[in-house]
């Protein structure tokens, strides 16, 4: 018998029911190579395995190696890499932190469990290798061995256990939460032994290694007796340490000589993050040579630097988007029918070619973006100004009507409302904006404490995750507290609750169609579009590697 | 200013010399002013530059060439050309219309908070000028406090604290321009209440606010006019920077400093136009405002 | 002469006192809860109640009030809700970083625009004071985001010779730090230089039509002494009560500048802060920009006494 074929079976026999059932789908055709890298490897299957497999059983001719090396030139140790971003709005707290700015500090000293990269296929990196029981409602993790933190403890499953401890307890009112509340709740996390931890969820999770990996940015491991403060040391176990934080200035970090991956330790000899108030100061930084690389920008402020022939831009595709939600509970949006018309009435080609320079897929009102393999085929929503004006007529609303539409000052959001605007005044919609701050717009982040959560329209932003389970259930589920559409659909919430149980990729599917043509069919949130991530380096700097939530991994990036 | 020279057919009176001069001498005082005024070059070119503006606000959309809200983002940041003689903005809006329309909200808001200011600052600077004692030192202090707040930051304030609309940009910046003006008044003020006409009008038991209305205020109203031209260029300049800073009026609303807020960060990549027309208005309106403030204040040195 | 400046700071006391009521006032007018807002959104309403008491965000105002200004005068001015870290903290570095930009500033535009607007006045009515005058005039009427939008353009992005940011890299010198701030400092000159020259053009027109010039040129004395021992001091008092007054506009007015240049100054503070509703950071910075502005005008008016015997002996202003 064929060597390789006996090696086959020999993984196979001693593979779980689940492992197996994903080798399968690749045989059979249903995914491709990549896709079965990427399946495998989140329940726990390693890489190098995984590509053997490919090869082994393999049917397409997928090329996975091609798409990983973007950059070229190899970088000279040395030099202080700047790096610019927007300035972090509250205090850096691993609990608390919610913004983009935030969470790529984060990443810089601090370490995941696993790091999703930018195909979504998760790579160990604190967790050697993890794998879920029967029916993924226990996740068990082995840690690597021999990491330390900055103040040279080593990290073992306590920390592990603890860090999320920490952030699933619901009186540190963690911003985890909403990734966790419903899968993981305190005390889920044990400590098995010294290198193993072993997650009991509340409820059976195909996608669970998802959350504690870079996606759920708020999981960096801490120490166990971590007490707060992390400013003042910026504690973890990553490539940098922290050298100086000058509050509303930046932060400088120089390498971690300590750092257990030889292959990833810091190129550059220090690290300075610099921080921007807006994105038109960043821009202008950026191309007066204040800093080296751009955390990220977008394509309305980022005009400048997409036409710079000495900058390198990067786009990644990404399930980052801006919600538009309609309140389903009050006037005039009660009645689905003016809510699928607003839908019909914009004009998503000119979103995306003409605002967003073809850089952003269409959405297609739901949060299934194209970038996820769980999205099913559903007919996307196209502008039909004749249908929208029909079923406006049928729902008493022919004259059209008024309404505020609430956001804030950031990106290409006062645009993407000025377009809304002027497309809807076609119907006789009068929508009237107010656009303030960031501050001002979430308020508290209360119901009834909060414009986000109380308007009758409102623009929010979304960063990108690997999973659609979030945004499918803070904003949309009855008891999400994201919920501005004040959208409370039984039949959704089960929907909702079967995806994210489902382990097989076709179950997956399947409730992803349902729950897309009911969103459809509801509209309670308008989904546009999902934009490209686009982050920028000058061409004298290489090295640089982002992914489209905003982690920047600049360890291995330099200067030519 | 009320010593201004006579006319010829005055009838002297036999009184003081610190007499104010009897109403025909007041109104050819006038007449002199005027003639110079429109003699003025400075104040002619004011007029004309302000005109053109008040031209914009009153015919705006009946001027400008394309709808100043109408979007087309398959056409964004085009640069000037016959069909857009300045271009178009980042959602593709036609900047020209959007500088001629937008002529009208921001003369609007900054006209009616200088008027604003300048009646409160007046009725403020009469009572503080007039009655000296008690009353004049505790509003003086509270004047001189306001006088001592960052005029920027107190606006961004309120409109935090109130929300961001025309109103409370009028309100904000018409208070915190009063004391200003009360200063100003208040300095006339204690001129003209040494003069024999008050104590005139006090010995003849008249009420006090018709000595206030009606006697002194029409002798202060030269500095007065001239500290409302003044201010209104300082008004224009703290809306725009107020819309600059995204604390001003809302989007779509085509307000200069808006415009030169969603624009500046694009200026490095070549996209001038979007900024530079809407900044030169700014210049332009509050210069030709300031030409007009210095025609005055020439015409009432005489 | 004691007794004039005693009354001065006494009144000035006074005006500190309703000013810091006044700030008072105004700060708590903004809306927000002090302890959700330090809790966050997540937080539950018992803990954030709870933390409102402890905070004294219940006590009645006059307590309050007393509780701050006493911790003002004592240097503690509370917890900046936006920045995280006791106010002081963070109002003493942006103010320096102010003063820093301001001094530059002065040290240009002063000099220069005394020098024009006298230039000017020497030959009033001729071209050259109307270019004074109206280039004055106008570089005052171009609001100064225009300014520094330009200057960044030319000067930082094409020509390359100055740095587009004020803010100069941790670590650097004294030359260096002076070198970020020329662009900025340019801005505001152009910005003051109309209304600072303007001044001390009246001011010279003034004091050539008065008297004691007159005299002087008809005892024989050559222009430029006159210029020199009368005209230029005569004319310095209108601008130091100008250059008091912008004191104010330079300390904390800043916000358009420091945010083009990515300034950590305090007008940029100020602003952060009244986005997020941080009122200890509100009130204490903008009460510290009103005591440099009183402080300032204060300076200005004794100075302007001295300069000018008439103000303190003559009648009341």
């Amino acid at each position: 018998m064929d060597p390789r074929q006996q090696r086959v079976d020999a993984i196979r026999a001693r593979s779980t029911e689940l492992e197996n059932h994903i080798i399968d789908e690749y045989r059979g055709g249903k995914i491709g190579r990549r896709e079965f890298v990427r399946r495998g490897a989140v329940v726990g299957m390693s890489v190098p395995l995984l590509t053997f497999l490919a090869t082994a059983c393999g049917v397409s001719t997928e090329d996975l190696e091609a798409e990983d090396k973007p950059q070229t030139a190899k970088p000279k140790q040395g030099g202080t890499l700047r790096v610019g971003q927007q300035q972090p709005p509250g205090a850096l707290d691993p609990v608390l932190v919610n913004s983009q700015a935030g969470l790529t500090i984060l990443g810089q000293t601090g370490e995941f469990l696993i790091w999703s990269d930018r195909e979504l296929v998760p790579q160990p990196r604190l967790a050697e290798s993890w794998k879920p029981n029967e029916d993924g409602s226990v996740w068990t993790f082995k840690l690597r061995k021999g990491v330390k933190f900055h103040d040279g403890k080593v990290m073992d499953a306590e920390d592990v256990a603890s860090t999320f401890d920490r952030l699933a307890d619901p009186d540190n009112t963690s911003n985890a939460l909403s990734a966790f509340t419903g899968v993981l709740s305190k005390g889920g996390a044990k400590a098995v032994d010294a290198s193993t931890v072993e997650f009991h969820l509340d409820a059976p999770n195909g996608n669970f290694p998802f959350l504690t990996s870079s996606d759920n940015y708020n999981t960096i491991i801490l120490p166990k007796d971590y007490d707060g403060d992390w400013e003042k040391t910026f504690i973890g176990t990553g490539p940098w340490k922290l050298d100086r934080f000058e509050q509303g200035v930046g932060i400088t970090l120089v390498p971690n000589r300590d750092y257990w991956a030889p292959g990833r330790r810091a190129v550059a000899e220090r690290q300075e993050i610099v921080f921007y108030t807006n994105e038109q100061s960043l821009v202008l930084g950026f191309q007066g040579n204040e800093v080296d690389v751009v955390v990220q920008f977008s394509v309305s402020g980022g005009k400048a630097l997409l036409t710079d022939e000495t900058v390198i831009t990067t786009e990644l595709q990404s399930a980052a988007h801006r919600q538009v939600h309609l309140r389903t509970d009050k006037e005039p949006f009660r009645d689905k029918r003016v809510r699928q018309a607003m839908a019909l009435l914009v004009d998503r080609r000119a979103l995306v070619d003409g605002l967003l320079d073809t850089k952003a897929d269409f959405g297609n009102d739901s949060p299934f973006a194209p970038i996820y393999r769980s999205t099913a085929e559903v007919e996307q929503r196209q502008q039909d100004v004749a249908k929208a004006k029909e079923l406006l007529a049928s729902a008493g609303k022919e004259q059209g009507f008024s309404v505020p539409l609430s956001g804030w000052q950031g990106f290409e959001m006062p645009d993407l409302a000025q377009l809304i605007q002027q497309d809807v005044r076609e119907a006789g919609i009068r929508v009237a904006l107010n656009i303030t701050n960031q501050a001002t717009y979430f308020g508290e982040a209360t119901y009834g404490n909060s414009p986000w959560l109380d308007s009758t329209m409102g623009i929010t932003e979304y960063g990108h995750r690997g999973v659609p389970n979030v945004v499918l259930g803070a904003p949309l589920k009855s008891d999400g507290t994201w919920n501005g559409a004040h959208f409370k659909n039984k039949r959704y919430d089960a929907l909702v609750e079967d995806y994210v149980a489902a382990v097989d990729l076709d179950e997956q599917r399947r409730y992803a169609k349902q729950i897309q043509e009911l969103l459809l069919d509801e509209v309670p949130i308008m989904f546009t579009y999902f934009y490209y991530f686009l982050s920028g380096a000058k061409d004298y700097v290489a090295g640089v590697e982002t992914n489209a939530m905003g982690h920047t991994d600049v360890s291995r990036a330099g200067f030519t | 200013m009320s010593t201004s020279a006579s006319g010829p057919d005055v009838a002297q009176a036999p009184a003081t010399p610190a007499t104010a001069p009897p109403a025909d001498a007041e109104r050819a005082a006038q007449r002199e002013r005027l003639r110079l005024l429109v003699r003025s070059k400075t104040f002619i070119a004011g007029v004309i530059i302000v005109g053109i503006f008040v031209i914009f606000a009153i015919f705006g959309e009946a001027l400008a060439p394309d709808d100043p809200f109408a979007t087309d983002p398959l056409d964004d940041l085009a640069a000037p050309s016959g069909e857009h003689l300045f271009g178009t903005d980042r959602v593709g809006r036609d900047v020209l219309s959007r500088v001629i329309v937008g002529a009208r909200d921001i003369l609007i808001v900054s006209l009616t908070a200088t008027l604003l200011g300048t009646v409160l600052g007046t009725a403020l600077g009469l009572v503080t000028g007039y009655f000296r004692g008690p009353i004049d030192d505790i509003l003086s202090r509270f004047i001189d406090a306001f006088l001592a707040l960052p005029t920027v930051i107190i606006g961004i304030l309120a409109i935090v604290a109130l929300g961001t609309s025309k109103i409370t940009v009028i309100i904000v910046i018409g208070l915190v321009f009063a004391p200003i003006i009360a200063r100003t008044v208040r300095a006339a003020v204690l001129q003209e209440r040494e003069m024999e006409y008050v104590a005139a009008a006090q010995l003849r038991n008249e009420r006090t606010s018709y000595i206030l209305f009606a006697e002194i205020l029409p002798n202060v109203m030269g500095p007065v006019m001239v500290e409302f031209t003044v201010r209104l260029g300082y008004a224009i300049f703290t809306v725009a920077t107020l819309s600059f800073l995204g604390f001003g009026i809302q989007p779509p609303t085509p307000d200069w400093g808006l415009q030169v807020f969603e624009h500046y960060g694009l200026i490095s990549g070549g996209y001038w136009w979007p900024v530079l027309f809407p900044a030169l208005a700014i210049a332009i309106l509050v210069i030709g405002v300031n030409l007009i403030a210095d025609g005055i204040a020439k015409a009432f040195e005489r | 002469m004691g007794r004039f400046i005693l009354k001065r700071v006494l009144l000035s006391i006074v005006t500190l006192f309703i000013l810091s009521i006044i700030v008072f006032v105004c700060a708590q007018v903004l809306p927000g809860d002090v302890g959700r807002s330090i809790l966050g959104p997540f937080a539950d309403q018992k803990s954030v109640d709870a933390l409102n008491e402890e905070l004294g965000a219940n006590d009645p105002l006059p307590v309050q009030y007393w509780d701050w200004i006493s911790g003002v005068l004592t240097g503690d001015m509370g917890e900046s809700r936006a920045f995280r870290q006791p106010v002081e903290d963070v109002i003493g570095p942006a103010l320096v970083n102010s003063a820093k930009l301001a001094l530059i500033a002065f040290i240009i535009v002063v000099p220069l625009a005394i020098a024009g607007g006298v230039w000017a006045a020497l030959k009033e009515g001729s071209f050259r004071d109307r270019f004074v005058s109206i280039g004055g005039l106008s570089a005052t009427a171009v609001p100064d985001f225009v300014w520094a939008v330009l200057l960044i353009i030319i000067f930082a992005l094409t020509l390359g010779i100055f740095p587009s940011t004020a803010t100069a890299p941790p670590g650097s010198g004294f030359f260096e730090q002076l070198w970020y701030l020329i662009l900025p400092a340019l801005c505001l000159v152009f910005v003051l230089f109309g209304y600072i020259a303007r001044m001390a053009r009246a001011g010279t027109i003034e004091s050539l039509d008065a008297d004691y010039t007159r005299t002087a040129v008809i005892k024989g004395l050559p222009q430029k002494t006159v210029v020199r021992r009368h005209v230029l001091r005569n004319s310095l008092l209108p601008t130091i009560a100008v250059v008091a007054t912008q004191l104010g506009y330079l300390i904390g007015g800043l916000v358009v500048i420091e945010l083009i240049f990515n300034y950590n100054g305090l007008g940029q503070a100020l602003v952060e802060a009244a986005q997020q509703n941080d009122i200890p950071m509100l009130q204490s910075g903008i009460l510290i920009v009103g005591v440099v502005y009183l402080v300032a005008t204060l300076c200005a008016d004794i100075s302007y006494s001295v300069l000018n015997p008439r103000v303190r002996l003559g009648a009341e202003q």
